[in-house]
């Protein structure tokens, strides 16, 4: 919407999954307002934000969806993540089920063949020293596995919350410049499906 | 039905009246009817069409009239002659449920939903109905949203199959407009451009197939005709089994099962799926009209979408699960069991909550009119429907206001605006209308906060607070009521006094135990009458002053400054008043005229008039205050105020400013009466003031100087001679009586001064010890200064008359001044005589021979100082020193002459000596001369030779440096600047310029080498 504006604002449609509890619309909250509140509520349905992050000269529009971890809304998730320029999986490192649930995300968005989208594994709650059950090498290794990037991140303390995200939009301007150049020779049949969903969707 | 509140107390539904239809339809109480499907069509603004499906069949249409008074049912006994909700008419489908019932506007057609069959009929049921023969096993039907601007693919692109009554034949260009009006009425019709015609689409979901129908009316034939003459094609695309509610917007439609939603795409036919449901949650999936969205029920989860099925902002989170859902811009509408539920589309906050009288609950269906026109809804429970209608953004705020909740209104406004369901000038109109009644409330900060936040506001809207209507900008003030929630301006003591008495009636209303909507602050602590005033006028003041900044009209201009003066002196601030006054304003003088006289604020009115060019009023002000300065009679406001300390100071720095001030304005005027007049006032206070009076280059026309000097006070000396200095030096005046009234007038004051110091020098012989040191030396310096300025002047003028200036001095000790005249006058021998014999300035009589010119001249010189009259002396000194000095002209003899026969030896040996010396000295310096003069020669003739002898190698390629011939082995001459020429171009060019130009006689060289160095 704002991309008349200025330029070199690109937007990228960014969707956090994981396990209920996990601190997504925590992580989501420290990004968008600097904020963080002890008493979250659970996610129901997903929530939207918006934030621009820039990046050297160029400018990322964050276009947010924190959905809802909850095991009855996983049905919705794949409403989000389709088309998703990025996604941050969160799981909580006081808690091994959550990291096993966000490998069970990973490989449903591995499935889906979603190749294009940036893929990042939060280690959330990173303050918890005394509580951990998922060792950072641990998930390190897995990401490297499966060609994610891995950050331990704390929505409470702000450590690497900003990271992450910066990260993601630094990757996905890369993708992006990459893309551009695969395409500069046949764009033609990419441009013309572009466009009809552009044209359809310019008014939302 | 009552109305719950939210937190806001947001009021957007207001229900209205209520129906049954069966009552109303006349259908016997013993047979119920069960209301389960409604339809609503905005068929006028007057006119608003509700169609009531029933479990039996039954079609029953309304005619509904939203301007008529509200009714109830319930006392329908002692009702009005005309309910707002009539019965029309109604017809019988079916005898099964009616599941669904759409308004067809664009064909004035009504489809219905009933035991699987699609049944059309005339928008007011006075025709027969026809079934749809095609489809069957219906479950869900759908009309097809169109979306604005943007092209969509035709469905029928090939295989669909004509109906038996279709009349027209030709493949159609797909070619949608927007809504268009017709013929006045309010109905939206979507046109379909092929042949002439109008058009709709339908979707219909089947078992496992989705039908998609095309109606078409062609033009010509008559609207409310049978349906024959409308034409039906459809199209089969494989669809899903179980579909329970769908909804076709742009080439989507989207279909909900109990498994979840599908979206198919009418061009492709392929289905794809948008989320999956789990068990026990209910599809259901309503267009969003104005974004060309859909919401998709997930529990009580309203998932936004658009038409490809990617999701819009966040979910709308409801408190239970809808059993209906409608869009009523900008708010999504929920209800279940009685109970309704408006939240804000776009941010999905709660707005307000509505539940229907107990007695009435069952399932419940929302509706509206689904063309996104209307503010009606109709809420159906199992036996009557209420009607509720949408309460206009201005009437919500409004609301709020009347609640005092200004707050919240001004944040409606906002939100309102933002979303552009409100104009920018609503918003500025809100403002305003919120900054009056905070006015009223006596929140006079906030007040004029919400004036500046109004765009629209005119500062003369303000002015009766200020100064009682009627005034002379009463006609000016546009009499904006805005939704007159306040009253009419009266002054702001007045706005207090009433302000403050309703604090009081609230305070005992309250004691009384009677809670009414007053600032509660204000109840705690009453706020005093004084500080109160004081807030108001300070904060108006702060408006005004911004609206100055403003482009404004003329007249407003003038209220602003005129008020803010009246308002600067309400609280006394008389340095701003001052300031704005003696600024670019825009003040109506007469408006202030007589009061800042009567409170006393003379300088602030001089300081107008002057500004607005009265300055003869102005002067008389400074001349009024100066005197009463100087009377002692004068109390200033700011005097006691800001400087009580040391009055006599005061007093007469007040003296001095009535006197700058006066000066400022003199010194543009033109007026010489004006200036005349007023130059003797100021002058006795300060003579500074009155000189740039006179002097000064700001005025257009000149004064007349022969009237100025003819009116300056003689024993003003400093002015006369300043203001004829003025005219001689800087205005360059040539008048000859003028450079000789400025001589006299500086020849007298400097007899006076030298007659003064001589009275000094007694006195101080006298008293010696009585005046200090420095005193003598300024008195000093001052006569210097003069004389030296008297002298300068006679000196350098040429237009006075000496002999008049002559007689002034003759008689004084002037003598430079006199030697002076003497030589304007011609008079050599006496200005000699004044200068080697009276000041024995021995230079300056040398200077006045050489002046002379004449040989003669320095023999009388000498003469004088030999033979000085009056029995002096002859000065031999002097004498010796001039035959030194211009010996030439002398004989050196006559000196020696003069020397007398008595003179004893050692004094004449001492002159003769000198003389001697004199002679022997020049002698010397003239053989040192000579001596200098034949080194530099021999030097130069050294030089020259060297130069002739020098060696210069020529090869095959050197060249004439002026004909550029090869020199080879001719003849050739090198100047010295080192270039060379043939002989032939030598003798041409000559010695004096070389072949580059240099001109030895005129720019001689010099080098280093040489000893001559000049
Ligand atoms: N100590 C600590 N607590 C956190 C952190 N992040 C989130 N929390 C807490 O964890 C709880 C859950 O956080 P949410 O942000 O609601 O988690 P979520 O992933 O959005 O949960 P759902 O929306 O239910 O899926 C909240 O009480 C947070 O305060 C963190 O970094 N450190
Ligand atoms: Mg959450």
């Amino acid at each position: 919407m704002a991309s008349g504006i200025e330029n070199k604002v690109k937007n990228a449609k960014l969707v956090l999954l994981g396990d209920v509890g996990t601190g997504k619309s925590s992580i989501v909250l420290r990004f968008v307002k600097g904020q963080f509140v002890e008493f979250q509520e659970s996610t129901i349905g997903a929530a939207f934000f918006s934030q621009t992050l820039a990046v050297n000269d160029e400018t990322v529009k964050f276009e947010i969806w924190d959905t809802a971890g909850q095991e009855r809304y996983h049905s919705l998730a794949p409403m989000y993540y389709r088309g998703a320029a990025a996604a941050i999986i969160v799981y909580d490192v006081t808690n091994a089920a959550t990291f096993t649930r966000a490998k069970k995300w990973v490989q449903e968005l591995q499935a889906q063949g979603t190749i294009n989208t940036v893929m990042a594994l939060a280690g959330n709650k990173s303050d918890l020293v005394e509580a951990r059950q998922v060792t950072a090498e641990e998930a390190q290794a897995y990401a490297q596995e499966n060609g994610l990037f891995f950050m331990e991140t704390s929505a409470k303390t702000a450590i690497n919350v900003n990271d992450v995200f910066y990260e993601i939009a630094k990757r996905f301007l890369q993708a992006q410049a990459q893309q551009q150049q695969n395409t500069n020779g046949m764009i033609l049949t990419d441009r013309a499906a572009n466009r009809t969903t552009s044209s359809s969707s310019c008014c939302s | 039905m009552e109305t719950h509140r939210s937190e806001k107390d947001r009021v957007v539904l207001v229900p209205f009246t209520d129906f049954d239809p069966a009552k109303l339809a006349g259908y016997s109480p013993a047979v119920p009817l069960t209301i389960r499907s409604l339809a609503v069509f905005t068929a006028s603004e007057v006119e608003t069409l509700i169609y009531v499906g029933t479990g039996g069949g039954k079609l029953i249409l309304l005619s509904l009239n939203p301007t008529l008074p509200s009714t109830s049912s319930d006392d329908s006994s002692n009702a009005p002659p005309i309910a707002p909700v009539q019965f029309l008419r109604s017809a019988t489908v079916s005898n099964r449920v009616i599941e669904s019932i759409n308004v067809l506007p664009e064909i004035r057609r009504v489809i219905v939903l009933s035991d699987g069959f699609l049944f059309l009929v005339d928008t007011l049921l006075l025709q027969s109905i026809r079934k749809l023969g095609f489809a069957k096993d219906v479950t869900a039907i759908s009309k097809r949203v169109l979306q604005p601007d943007s092209s969509i693919s035709d469905p029928f692109g090939d295989g669909a199959v004509r109906a038996e009554f279709s009349r027209y034949g030709q493949t159609f260009l797909q070619k949608f407009g927007g809504g268009i009006r017709v013929n006045g009425t309010a109905s939206r019709v979507s046109e379909l451009q092929r042949g002439a015609g109008t058009g709709c689409f339908l979707a219909a979901a089947t078992g496992k197939k989705l039908l998609l129908i095309e109606l078409f009316l062609p033009s010509n034939v008559d609207l409310d005709a049978e349906h024959g003459s409308i034409s039906i094609r459809w199209k089969e695309i494989q669809g899903i089994e179980g579909v329970k509610t769908m909804v076709w917007v742009g080439d989507s439609i989207i279909v909900g099962t109990s498994e979840g939603y599908i979206l198919f795409s009418d061009v492709t036919g392929k289905g794809s799926l948008i989320f999956s449901l789990p068990e026990s949650s209910p599809p259901l999936v309503r267009p969003l009209l104005r974004s060309s969205d859909v919401l998709l029920l997930f529990d009580k989860v309203g998932v936004v979408s658009n038409a490809l099925g990617h999701p819009v902002g966040g979910s709308l989170i409801f408190q239970y699960v809808p059993e209906s859902i409608a869009e009523l811009h900008p708010y999504v509408i929920v209800a279940r069991d009685g109970r309704l539920d408006l939240y804000r589309k776009k941010t999905g906050v709660y707005v307000q909550s509505l539940s229907l009288k107990k007695s009435s609950v069952g399932p419940c269906i929302v509706a509206n009119d689904d063309q996104g026109t209307g503010d009606i809804l109709v809420i159906g429970t199992t036996y009557k429907a209420f009607c509720c209608r949408k309460v206009s953004p201005e009437e919500q705020i409004k609301d709020l206001l009347r609640k005092k909740h200004f707050k919240e209104a001004v944040y409606l406004a906002e939100e309102f605006e933002s979303e552009g369901e409100m104009t920018k000038e609503m918003l500025s109109f809100v403002h305003a209308q919120v900054g009056f009644l905070l006015l009223f409330e006596l929140h006079f900060e906030e007040a004029v906060d919400h004036f500046l936040l109004s765009e629209s506001m005119d500062p003369s809207e303000i002015f009766s607070f200020i100064m009682r209507d009627p005034n002379r900008w009463s006609q000016l003030a546009p009499r904006k009521r805005y939704w007159g929630l306040h009253p009419p301006p009266v002054p702001l003591e007045q706005v207090v006094d009433d302000g403050l008495q309703a604090i009081q009636r609230a305070m005992f209303l309250r004691k009384a135990g009677i809670v009414n909507a007053t600032d509660e602050d204000f109840i705690l602590n009453p706020p005093s009458r004084a500080d109160l005033l004081k807030s108001a006028i300070e904060n108006i003041i702060r408006y005004l002053l911004v609206c100055r900044e403003k482009e404004l009209l003329p007249p407003v201009k003038e209220g602003v400054d005129t008020l803010l003066i009246y308002l600067y002196r309400a609280l006394n601030r008389v340095p701003d008043m001052e300031r704005l006054a003696s600024s670019e304003n825009s003040c109506v003088v007469e408006e202030l005229e007589t009061l800042l006289d009567g409170s006393g604020h003379l300088r602030t009115l001089a300081f107008l008039y002057a500004s607005k060019g009265m300055h003869s009023k102005a002067l008389t002000i400074w001349r009024i205050l100066a005197k009463n300065y100087s009377t002692g009679l004068w109390e200033d406001p700011i005097a006691s105020v800001d400087y009580d300390s040391n009055s006599t100071s005061d007093l007469l720095s007040g003296q001095r400013v009535a006197a700058a001030e006066a000066s400022k304005l003199l010194q543009e005027s033109s007026d010489q009466v004006l200036v005349l007049e007023h130059l003797g006032w100021i002058a006795d206070i300060n003579q500074e003031c009155a000189i740039l009076v006179l002097t000064s280059e700001k005025r257009s026309k000149q004064l007349s100087p022969e009237e100025v000097i003819a009116s300056i006070d003689p024993k003003k000396v400093e002015i006369h001679q300043r203001y004829l200095q003025w005219l001689i030096e800087d205005q360059g005046s040539e008048e000859m009586h003028l450079h000789t009234l400025y001589a006299l007038s500086l020849a007298r004051s400097a007899i006076e001064l030298v007659e003064r110091d001589s009275k000094l020098d007694n006195h101080l012989a006298e008293r010696s010890n009585e005046m200090s040191a420095s005193d003598v030396a300024n008195k000093g310096a001052l006569t210097y200064h003069v004389r030296e300025k008297l002298q300068l002047f006679l000196q350098a003028s040429d237009l006075y008359d000496p002999e008049v200036v002559l007689k002034v001095v003759e008689g004084s000790e002037l003598w430079l001044e006199k030697a002076i005249l003497y030589r304007k006058m011609g008079l050599e021998e006496l200005v000699l005589e004044i200068l080697a014999l009276k000041l024995e300035d021995c230079e300056a009589a040398e200077q006045y021979c050489a002046e002379i010119g004449r040989q003669d001249a320095y023999m009388q010189l000498l003469d004088m100082y030999l033979n000085p009259k009056d029995g002096k002396n002859p000065m031999f000194k002097a004498a010796v020193r001039l035959l030194h000095n211009h010996g030439e002209f002398l004989d050196p003899l006559l000196l020696l002459e003069k020397l007398s026969h008595e003179m004893p030896l050692q004094v004449a040996s001492g002159i003769v000596l000198r003389m001697l010396r004199a002679r022997f000295h020049h002698h010397l310096q003239g053989q040192v001369v000579h001596n200098i003069s034949r080194a530099i020669s021999l030097d130069t003739q050294l030089a020259r030779l060297e130069e002739r002898s020098r060696n210069v190698q020529i090869n095959d390629e050197s060249v004439c440096d002026s004909c550029h011939s090869r020199l080879g082995t001719k003849l050739f001459a090198m100047y010295p600047d080192d270039s060379i020429v043939c002989y032939k171009c030598y003798r041409r060019l000559g010695e004096s310029t070389s072949a580059r130009g240099h001109n030895f006689k005129e720019n001689p060289i010099f080098k280093p080498g040489w000893l001559v160095t000049r």
